[in-house]
């Protein structure tokens, strides 16, 4: 291709996608399918003329519709033909399928079938019929029931070929039965009720619009399959076009679904861009795309509903189109004016679709390729979409269907609709979005004997939070008591949680109240919970709220370390005061800042008060462990300037220790072992992550999640608490093609995401925290970043760093990721965290998983390493920190050893004797025997690598480095056990055993 | 170590045992039994001397006549062991060869430590595990050694925290030192330049000259910030960068270029992606 067609930044990835998702007619296909087709036809056409056709093919679907007169002589369809993507040519893998339309004989049906469910009935013994015969054909492997868009009284037939062709795995004919010329077009008005059962109360019958539409559409699915065909066959753009939003669509669960878009929907709506001449020959797929997307977004057509015309006019009166409005949320009239081709459409749906749409135009405005990805390549299912996510397992609930299956609308239809109702008002405005979807269809549906498996599948609800600080509001405002109406109506739907309440203001009103820890932030859950169970028949159990699952990873025995924040944050604006009072110091204090995660809530534990370090003195008595250990917490001061520093390195050292000892001299004491220019970053860093942290209240939980997960899979080597830090700051700043997450849970996926997804050999991640990168900032990033790439082309490994994360602070990406993770290390934690996410996933969609599936996220396979230390968890600094104690099932025990009682993390009772000051001096700060450990062993070998966890973790895993051939002939005779027991040596009274599992790998 | 007492005790139950081993020696059956609850007692004892090891080595030599020769390895360790113990620090090394050979690849046996054992095989194992146990125990009974492990952790943690006094007298000492030494080197140079012949110029404190006296022309240095920012002005009034149709043309070639390489760039790397099954967007 060449290059002056291809300015468009985007417009080579697009059409390199297009090749990889089209489909070409290869005779292969065409032939698969002809030979299907015909194998169908051939089924059909022994099925013998007019043999009798009774309720007994299927008693429990007809029951369960309500059909009365369902008696017919078989005859041969009217026509078989193929319609849908197929004929259009704008199939979009992987769903390869082809729609066969099968023309219901008018002789099977009397005048008046129209009439009590009585052509669904039908519809469906005809198919029964059919389906026998299909599945005695040698040529078809099997035949499966499905559904019309999940619309349970119109199912469908999936035949199979028994020919496999590998190109096109899973390819399968849906053979759907049309009703052209069935009925009289007037009697499905929708003002008619035609639905006998629905009147008893003898008032005025009501209409059933839904019902009649349902069998309008059979009526015209083939007038308006051609119709479309003749728009897209003769224009190849178009038909690009339509397959990338196929494309965009799929990837978005939560709009193509049956009460939003369908594939059929997609192309309505490009051809009525066509009609109208919004989209031309001239423009390209991704145009036309773009102008799709900005229809969808923001046109005001939706509002009256979408007419086409004929012949350049409209047949549609401006009654019939209130009355369309009335009727249905979303309005799309087909050419002949009689069917409302989105009837199904709901308008929760509909605001979805906006939204996404919104979503993806301003992916599009971004700069560069970037969009590409956002749009067409990233999954937004609901558990990484919604922050949370609910399922109500309804399986066997006869509330259900208490008023029939089948009524205008379907039960299920129904339900959904009342889910989403008692959850909107419930939530008013702390949700943005609601989505209730209820999948009924499985594939192995067994549909003659009724409707009531239908439930099997669990009901899924998405909610969006719109403001943290309307989520976590705590007192909610209804009516005025005055106002009697209303306020009986709000007693109704809060029962006894309505209480009436005088205000400040004066006022007195119906109110409710939700509380909830302050750090824990689930307050949502509880209203949530309490509306459903209030209004539904529900028991506690069915209902699946996925929000708290994970808190389990950062609390310290029941409570969350993060609420002693308030005390950390006075103690250390008291050290800052007095720190800046000192005044017998040769250089005042300028200015005192905070360098430590804690202070900035990203701390996955910070520390809580330790009873013996109050300033009172005096010693608590024992009510708890008091922990023997204190973990310090970093703070940078600045002194006044001055020239008269020392030139040399050391002893400017030692002029600072100097100066603390002066300092300390009234307060603390702390050795400063860095060198300025990390120091300085580090204060960037912290200042940046602070300020960030104001802005996104979720961001800090879900860092310190993020970080638990890092660390709990023996990461600490690899990626640092900052990086980690900015990892999830950058889903903050640039959510695109999300919002900004508001729950920790699909914070933390998107993380985990984030790490699995991005294409970290090719693409530096610049995380611009301020927004405040100039295109030179930008253009200097990536100046910098691409020699760090030049070595790939010989060697995949040879590329450092990895990770090449860019902040304005750190452009060349010095600070953080310059010497781990390696690739071989990012290469493991991709692999981690692709997995984690999978995992996770199916934990928020799926049910059938026990509670410790859960946990699974943070215990990591000790099978994975060469060698694995296990340590004694008595003797880790903050033992209440270890989540899961380790025990290894793999490998030979080669070394043990037994605990140290030289150390012990919490004080002793008889320690606690004597004066405060005594006990402060058996206090140890930043003690750590993990990190020496670690430190001796990497002192003495260099033929492995260490995997920890800094944490708090007990196991320890170790990879043997292989060597490149030549070098270290000695090293290489080495015998790993006596290595081993080498290890063991060197963690005398700490070590509780080492398994060998793996020798290391020569490489000759 | 404070549990002297423990240790005491602990002395006085092996001795009873290794006793009464001694009495059942006699009869070859009953003794088997005995061995069996000895090695099993064995197993909680951590802390053991040189004198009852080798008399427990002796028990086991004479077990193992009795026993016949199913288990040759066991003598061999068992004295090999003896051996190596008296060699105190060597401890970890010990008895592993052994270990390993028996104990082959299989982990099932190292997992049933504790549990009752009726296969004849199994006998071997418990002692293979006790052996584990004493390996770990080793370390327990040189505690006192400070070079490796907790202890040197504690004993360095504790030294690098001296206290304020020393530490404030060794950065006066540093200091004192620090400055002494740069002292003694300028005096040094001076005096090298001294024996050159030249007279040194020493520095006067006061205004700094900046203009030479005779011709009036400015001479001392100019701080190179301000400098630098002298000649960013200048540049300023260069010619901009698109004034010459010729620099607009070859702006504009570049930029294609640019773009040229950036389009090759992205072709490539799909063609990877594609290979790698990964451009796919389901």
């Amino acid at each position: 291709m060449d290059v002056d067609t291809l300015m468009e930044p985007m417009d080579l990835k697009v059409s390199e996608l297009l090749k990889e998702v089209q489909v070409d007619y290869s005779p292969a296909l065409t032939e698969l399918v002809d030979d299907t087709v015909s194998a169908i036809k051939e089924a059909i056409n022994q099925i013998p003329e007019g043999i009798e056709v009774t309720v007994d093919e299927a008693p429990g679907f007809v029951k369960d519709i309500g059909a009365d007169k369902v008696e017919f002589k078989f005859k041969k369809p009217k026509s078989v033909e193929i319609g849908g993507s197929y004929s259009m040519k704008c199939i979009a893998k992987p769903d390869i399928n082809v729609d066969l339309f099968i023309q219901l004989p008018k002789e099977c049906f009397h005048e008046k079938d129209y009439l009590n469910y009585r052509y669904h009935a039908k519809r469906f013994l005809y198919l029964c019929i059919l389906k026998k015969f299909l599945k005695s054909s040698s040529l078809v492997h099997k035949v499966e029931w499905s559904s019309f868009h999940n619309e349970a009284r119109k199912p469908v037939l999936l035949v199979y070929p028994a020919r496999k062709v590998v190109e096109f795995p899973g390819l399968f004919v849906r053979v759907i039965p049309t009703a052209k010329f069935l009925f009289n077009v007037a009697k499905l008005d929708m003002k008619r009720n035609n639905i006998r059962a629905l009147n008893q109360e003898g008032n005025t019958p009501l209409p059933t619009p839904r019902y009649n539409s349902s069998m309008l559409e059979d009526m015209f699915l083939e007038d308006n399959t051609e119709f479309l065909k003749k728009t897209f066959l003769g224009w190849r753009e178009l038909r690009e076009a339509l397959i990338l939003l196929k494309v965009w669509a799929q990837q978005r669960s939560s709009i193509y679904a049956h009460d939003c878009l369908n594939e059929f929907l997609i192309a309505v709506i490009l051809s009525y861009l066509a009609t109208y001449e919004k989209v031309n020959n001239s423009m390209k797929p991704l145009q036309i795309f773009r102008v799709t997307m900005d229809f969808i977004a923001s046109s005001k057509s939706w509002s009256q509903g979408l007419y086409f015309w004929q012949q350049r006019e409209v047949k549609v009166s401006k009654e019939e189109r209130l009355l369309y409005k009335e009727t249905f949320p979303v309005v799309i009239c087909d050419s002949y004016a009689h069917l409302n081709l989105a009837f199904r459409m709901k308008s929760n749906g509909f605001l979805e679709l906006q939204d996404e749409a919104a979503l993806a135009l301003k992916c599009l405005e971004k700069s560069g390729d970037v969009a590409f990805e956002d749009i067409f390549m990233t999954k937004i299912d609901f558990s990484s979409k919604f922050d949370y996510c609910i399922r109500l397992n309804l399986k066997g609930n006869s509330k259900v269907c208490a008023s029939g299956f089948c009524l205008d609308d379907e039960c299920w239809r129904l339900y959904e609709q009342k889910v989403h109702n008692i959850l909107s008002q419930g939530l008013s405005d702390r949700a943005k979005f609601i989505r209730v979807i209820w999948r009924n269809f499985h594939s192995d549906c067994d549909m003659e004997n009724g409707l009531s498996t239908l439930d099997t599948e669990p009901l899924l609800i998405g909610i969006s939070v719109s403001s943290l600080e309307k989520a976590f509001r705590v007192v909610d405002i209804g009516p005025n008591a005055d106002n009697k109406e209303e306020a009986l109506k709000f007693r109704k739907f809060w029962g006894e949680k309505a209480e009436l309440r005088r205000f400040r203001d004066g006022k007195i009103a119906e109110s409710t109240v939700w509380e909830s820890e302050q750090w824990a932030k689930h307050l949502i859950l509880k209203i949530i919970e309490y509306v459903l169970l209030q209004h539904l028949s529900l028991s506690k159990t069915n209902i699946l709220q996925v929000v708290d699952q994970l808190d389990f990873s950062l609390l310290h025995g029941v409570e969350d370390p993060m609420s002693f924040s308030a005390s950390l944050l006075a103690a250390f604006e008291l050290l800052s005061k007095r720190l800046r009072c000192i005044e017998d110091i040769p250089l005042k204090v300028s200015s005192v800042q905070p360098l430590d995660p804690a202070f900035r809530f990203t701390s996955v534990f910070p520390p809580r008060p330790h009873p013996l370090a109050s300033e009172k003195g005096h010693v608590p008595k024992l009510r708890k462990l008091i922990s023997s250990c204190i973990q310090p917490l970093e703070v940078m001061i600045q002194l006044e300037g001055s020239g008269n520093w020392p030139m040399d390195e050391v002893a400017i050292e030692k002029t600072k220790s100097a100066f603390l000892l002066k300092i300390g001299e009234s307060d603390i004491v702390k050795r400063v072992p860095f060198v300025d220019k990390k120091l300085f970053v580090r204060g960037q860093h912290s200042s940046m992550i602070n300020g960030l942290q104001g802005i996104y209240q979720m961001y800090g939980p879900v860092v310190r999640l993020a970080k638990r997960w890092v660390a709990s899979h023996l990461f600490s080597d690899c990626l640092v608490e900052e990086a980690v830090e900015l990892l999830v700051a950058h889903l903050f700043v640039k959510p695109l093609p999300f919002t900004a997450p508001c729950s920790r849970i699909a914070g933390f996926l998107r993380f985990l995401r984030l790490l699995a997804d991005y294409d970290w050999t090719f693409s530096p991640l610049v995380v611009d925290i301020n927004n405040d990168l100039t295109p030179i900032d930008k253009k200097e990033i990536y100046d910098n970043f691409t020699p760090s790439r030049k070595g790939h082309e010989e060697n995949a490994q040879n590329i450092s760093p990895s990770m090449f994360l860019a902040t304005s602070y750190d452009k060349a990406s010095e600070a953080w990721t310059r010497f781990a993770p390696n690739s071989l290390e990012l290469k493991r934690l991709v692999a981690y965290a692709r997995s984690s996410a999978n995992l996770l996933t199916r934990l928020v969609l799926e049910d059938q998983t026990g509670p410790l599936k859960w946990e699974c996220l943070f215990r990591t396979p000790l099978s994975n390493y060469d060698a694995v230390i296990l340590l004694h968890a008595g003797r880790l600094p903050y033992p209440q920190r270890l989540l899961f104690p380790s025990n290894s099932n793999q490998g030979r025990l080669v070394v043990h050893g037994n605990a140290s009682k030289a150390f012990q993390p919490f004080m002793l009772p008889g320690d606690l004797r004597g004066n405060s000051e005594e006990l402060k001096h058996k206090l140890m700060v930043n003690f750590d025997p993990l990190m020496s450990y670690v430190a001796d062993l990497q002192k003495e070998f260099n033929t492995f690598k260490l995997w920890y966890d800094s944490l708090g973790g007990d196991a320890i895993g170790l990879t043997w480095e292989t060597k490149k051939r030549g070098r270290d002939e000695a090293g290489e005779g080495e015998d790993p056990i006596k290595v081993l027991k080498g290890v063991g040596e060197v963690g005398k009274g700490f070590v509780r055993s080492v398994y060998f599992l793996k020798a290391p790998r020569l490489m000759k | 170590m404070g549990n002297l007492k423990e240790k005491l005790e602990e002395e006085k139950k092996k001795k009873k045992k290794s006793e009464k081993a001694k009495k059942t020696n006699a009869e070859l059956f009953q003794k088997k039994v005995m061995l069996k609850k000895e090695e099993k007692q064995n197993e909680n004892i951590k802390t053991t001397g040189k004198k009852k090891r080798r008399r427990e080595k002796e028990n086991n030599v004479n077990a193992d006549k009795v026993e016949g020769e199913k288990n040759k390895n066991k003598p061999r360790k068992k004295k090999r062991k003896g051996e190596e113990k008296n060699n105190a620090l060597v401890g970890k090394s010990v008895q592993q060869d052994g270990y390993e050979e028996q104990n082959g690849k299989s982990k099932k046996p190292n997992r049933k430590k504790k549990e009752h054992h009726t296969l004849k095989k199994g006998e071997t194992i418990p002692e293979k595990i006790e052996e584990a146990v004493e390996d770990g125990a080793y370390y327990i009974s040189s505690g006192e050694d400070c070079s490796k492990g907790m202890r040197k952790w504690l004993t360095e943690y504790r030294q690098s925290r001296p206290g304020l006094k020393v530490l404030q007298q060794w950065i006066d000492q540093f200091i004192t030192a620090h400055e002494e030494k740069l002292e003694q080197e300028r005096n040094e140079r001076e005096a090298r330049v001294a024996e050159d012949g030249w007279t040194v110029v020493v520095h006067h404190k006061g205004r700094k000259k900046t203009t030479d006296s005779q011709s009036g022309i400015t001479v001392g240095s100019v701080a190179p910030a301000v400098a630098e920012s002298q000649l960013t002005k200048k540049k300023h009034k260069e010619i901009g960068p698109d004034f010459y149709r010729v620099q607009k043309r070859e702006a504009q070639r570049n930029e294609i270029l640019a773009i040229q390489s950036k389009f090759e760039q992205d072709r490539k790397r799909i063609q990877q992606l594609r290979a790698a099954g990964k451009f796919q967007p389901y």
